[in-house]
């Protein structure tokens, strides 16, 4: 599948945003199939002509509650194939639990703020499109913050703590290599050397592993 | 006793008002006299009997029945004048005094006597229906007792005419083979009634249940005997049972008795009225407590119940001060309103057969004038208490609607813009191409931009969180807990959806103690704890750090305590025996 034929659908009720989301996926080289104000929208849009990944808005109408959320779950549920992404202007842990409770492959749980960081948010939106994740990095620093007895997190080095983060927000070895400049094989032996530390089982597919990593800083 | 009478003793006023004038004195000895001269006479006519078997025995039955029912009958015409119950027993007493007649060798006399010989079945009946007040209240009651009349007097005429009795100077025509069918008939529809009648008192009996005084209950049963008894009585004339003289020894003495329940009913209300002394030194004992349990002691009516009038609100409430509204009388309870300086104080509901007590009630309204009026007083602040506690619930969510709106209008607006922004300084970044000094503050702003994002962020979820109307409690917690300071081990045990201000709070208490936590307790983990329980929900949060926690001192749980008082609730803060840390239980009701 090649980048230039990536659908995307979106809802999205702000009209700055719909259109600010549509014109920086256009440029970047997605193909903006449709873009609506609600979320029953997307959902037939998701049933009739699946598209490559939907991006949805948490807070839509007509209660600007959870409808965005509930879309999201319900493609979930019953369309894994369709990728989706979540924006919103708050992230929560329990959200993101909700979100990856099956699996974390295709999904992206994302503050809106991330998409003015337009390369870091296009390489989410098509890492989610290809089975991927992407966890909000402030999230995993959140729980990375706080003070524990007995602390294993004191035995990883600055370094692996840098780590630690990205993978727990969805980025690939690769990614990972791209983004502290070090080499693939550097990358991979930080991770299994954060995975022996503190006592995670190891697993090799990447999409897996945010899940277990984030499961073990919340405990 | 006059000292505990206020200087203006209370007015009591009867809501069904039906004064009836009282009998005369002289009247009711005349009466008296008669029914002593009718015992006689009978006395006399049964010992000058030839034709009858026992007579000192069917004399002594006579006045066994006369006697009990002419004095009750004086007695309930005297002590309730209001009441139809007295002149119809004297009635029923005198009509039974008819039947002797038969035992007259005179054959005039023995005619009459004979006309009316179940004339007083049809009495008892009637006496016992309409007991307490005197009337038949139900159409069936008043169908019966009527059918009983007609077949205790019309086939009785007929028979004797036919000459089921020729000695009778009324005999027409000789057919007393008719005559012994239609008096047959006669006895078989009078047995029926009668018996029907029992049952009428035994369901009135049963609708009364609990609330009905146990001395009228007492009266109602030996009237449903007597009903039977008598039915029985007829029941072995028309099969000539070998034992009907034993049936009727026992007939007479339940008749008998029935009347004497009902003097026992009458002296039972005396003997309430001593009561009202009780009540007094009760009242004075404990002069804090509320007079409704006292009076309903003293007048022997659980079922009785208070209201007191606020005259601000110009309304009714019980004595917790919740509204309340007067019931109307029906068969079974009356109201009677007390008043004070012409206004009403207090209403209280009771057991109707009370209303046949006048005076003792005035008594016991009299007794209780100033323990009602403390009621009222206390009725009036529980009903201010309530108000307020309404009006501090209102405000509470009032200040929370709008906070929720606030934060809305936030994420709606500034938050969308801002986003908006950053995005439109992204995409002139990319244009700005490679001039290094406006690439250089772009980037700037778009940082300024993203720490107001973030600012404004938590400005607003300081504001109201709106992960709790979004998603519920339950997640709400878990954000929380995932941004405490220290882990925390989450516990929530709801089965279903709290009401959103019950949330809220629920949600503000864990918030605030989780920041105590990381703020003084220095301490390495806590624990949250969720669950249903008392009236509404229990919080338990505790953390293993050095405790000594003083609500006093800090505004944050000062302030927590305060919102949960505010929903009915309450907060504890203490410090825990095995750790030493700090433990926080609060207790919210669901409205």
């Amino acid at each position: 599948m090649s980048v230039a034929s990536l659908e995307v659908a979106i809802a999205e009720d702000s009209v700055l945003l719909r259109e600010g989301l549509t014109g920086i996926l256009r440029s970047t080289g997605f193909d903006v199939v449709a873009a609506y104000d609600n979320a029953d929208d997307l959902l037939v849009r998701v049933r009739s002509l699946p598209p490559d990944i939907a991006i949805v808005d948490i807070r839509l109408p007509p209660t600007h509650t959870d409808e965005g959320m509930r879309a999201a779950l319900q493609i979930r549920k019953h369309h894994p194939g369709v990728p989706v992404l979540v924006l919103s202007q708050y992230v929560e842990l329990g959200l993101a639990m909700q979100l990856l409770a099956e699996s974390a492959e295709g999904v992206g749980y994302l503050l809106k703020d991330r998409i003015s960081d337009v390369a870091d948010f296009v390489d989410a939106v098509r890492r989610i499109a290809h089975g991927g994740s992407a966890i909000d990095p402030t999230i995993v620093s959140t729980l990375l913050r706080r003070r524990r007895a007995d602390d294993p997190l004191v035995r990883l080095t600055p370094r692996e703590r840098e780590v630690l983060e990205l993978m727990a927000s969805g980025t690939s070895n690769q990614g990972i290599a791209d983004r502290l400049v070090i080499t693939l094989r550097a990358a991979e032996k930080y991770v299994s050397s954060i995975f022996d530390k503190l006592g995670i089982p190891s697993t090799r597919q990447e999409s897996r592993r945010v899940l277990a990593v984030l499961l073990y800083l919340r405990a | 006793m006059t000292d505990l009478v206020s200087p203006a003793p209370p007015s009591t006023e009867p809501a069904s008002a039906d004064p009836k004038r009282s009998p005369r004195g002289w009247m009711l000895w005349a009466i008296a006299v008669a029914s002593m001269g009718v015992v006689i006479g009978s006395l006399i006519l049964a010992l000058a009997s030839e034709q009858l078997d026992l007579p000192g025995l069917r004399a002594f039955l006579i006045a066994w029945i006369v006697i009990p029912y002419v004095v009750s009958g004086i007695l309930a015409w005297w002590r309730r004048p209001e009441s139809r119950l007295g002149p119809l027993m004297v009635a029923t007493g005198f009509t039974m005094a008819i039947t002797p007649l038969q035992w007259s060798d005179q054959p005039l006399v023995y005619s009459v006597g004979h006309l009316f010989d179940m004339l007083p079945a049809a009495l008892f009946l009637h006496v016992f229906l309409a007991f307490p007040t005197g009337r038949l209240t139900t159409n069936a009651e008043r169908l019966v007792v009527m059918s009983c009349y007609i077949t205790a007097l019309v086939p009785q005429v007929v028979k004797v005419m036919l000459g089921v009795n020729p000695d009778s100077v009324f005999v027409v025509v000789d057919r007393p083979t008719i005559g012994n069918l239609v008096e047959q008939l006669q006895l078989v529809v009078v047995g029926l009634l009668l018996l029907t009648g029992a049952v009428l008192l035994y369901l009135r009996r049963r609708r009364a249940g609990q609330s009905h005084r146990r001395p009228a209950a007492l009266v109602v049963d030996a009237f449903g005997l007597a009903l039977v008894m008598l039915a029985m009585l007829y029941a072995a004339g028309l099969g000539g049972w070998p034992a009907s003289e034993t049936i009727r020894l026992v007939t007479f003495a339940s008749l008998g008795l029935a009347p004497i329940a009902f003097l026992f009913a009458l002296l039972d209300a005396r003997l309430a009225r001593g009561e009202v002394a009780n009540l007094m030194v009760d009242l004075r004992r404990n002069p804090t407590a509320d007079p409704q349990g006292p009076l309903a002691h003293a007048l022997r009516d659980p079922s009785l119940r208070l209201a007191y009038w606020l005259p601000k609100s110009e309304s009714w409430v019980d004595q917790g001060g919740e509204p309340t509204t007067l019931p109307q009388a029906d068969e079974r309870r009356t109201v009677r309103v007390i008043q004070r300086d012409d206004e009403p104080m207090a209403a209280m509901v009771f057991d109707r057969a009370l209303e046949d007590e006048p005076e003792l009630l005035d008594a016991v309204a009299a007794a209780a004038g100033i323990a009602l009026e403390n009621g009222r007083l206390r009725a009036e602040l529980r009903a201010r208490l309530q108000e307020l506690k309404g009006s501090r619930i209102r405000v509470l969510e009032a200040g929370r609607q709008e906070r929720k709106r606030l934060e809305r209008n936030l994420h709606d607006g500034a938050q969308q813009r801002l986003v908006a922004l950053s995005l439109e300084l992204a995409l002139l970044g990319e244009s700005a191409g490679a001039d290094p000094i406006l690439s250089d503050r772009l980037a700037r702003a778009k940082t300024e931009v993203a720490a107001s994002l973030e600012e404004l962020r938590d400005v607003a979820r300081g504001i109201y969180p709106a992960i709790l109307s979004s998603h519920g409690l339950g997640i709400a917690l878990e954000s929380l807990a995932d941004r405490a300071p220290v882990p925390v081990r989450l516990t929530v045990d709801l089965v279903e959806q709290l009401p959103e201000p019950t949330e809220a709070a629920a949600y503000y208490v864990v918030s605030e103690a989780l920041t105590n936590v990381g703020k003084h307790a220095r301490a390495t983990s806590a624990s949250v704890r969720v669950r249903r329980g008392g009236v509404g929900v229990v919080l338990d949060i505790s953390d293993d750090g050095v405790g000594g926690t003083d609500p006093a001192k800090g505004s944050g749980l000062r302030g927590l305590t305060d919102r949960v008082e505010a929903l009915g609730g309450a907060l504890r803060v203490s410090t825990s025996d095995e750790g030493g840390g700090t433990v926080i239980h609060a207790e919210l009701p669901c409205p």
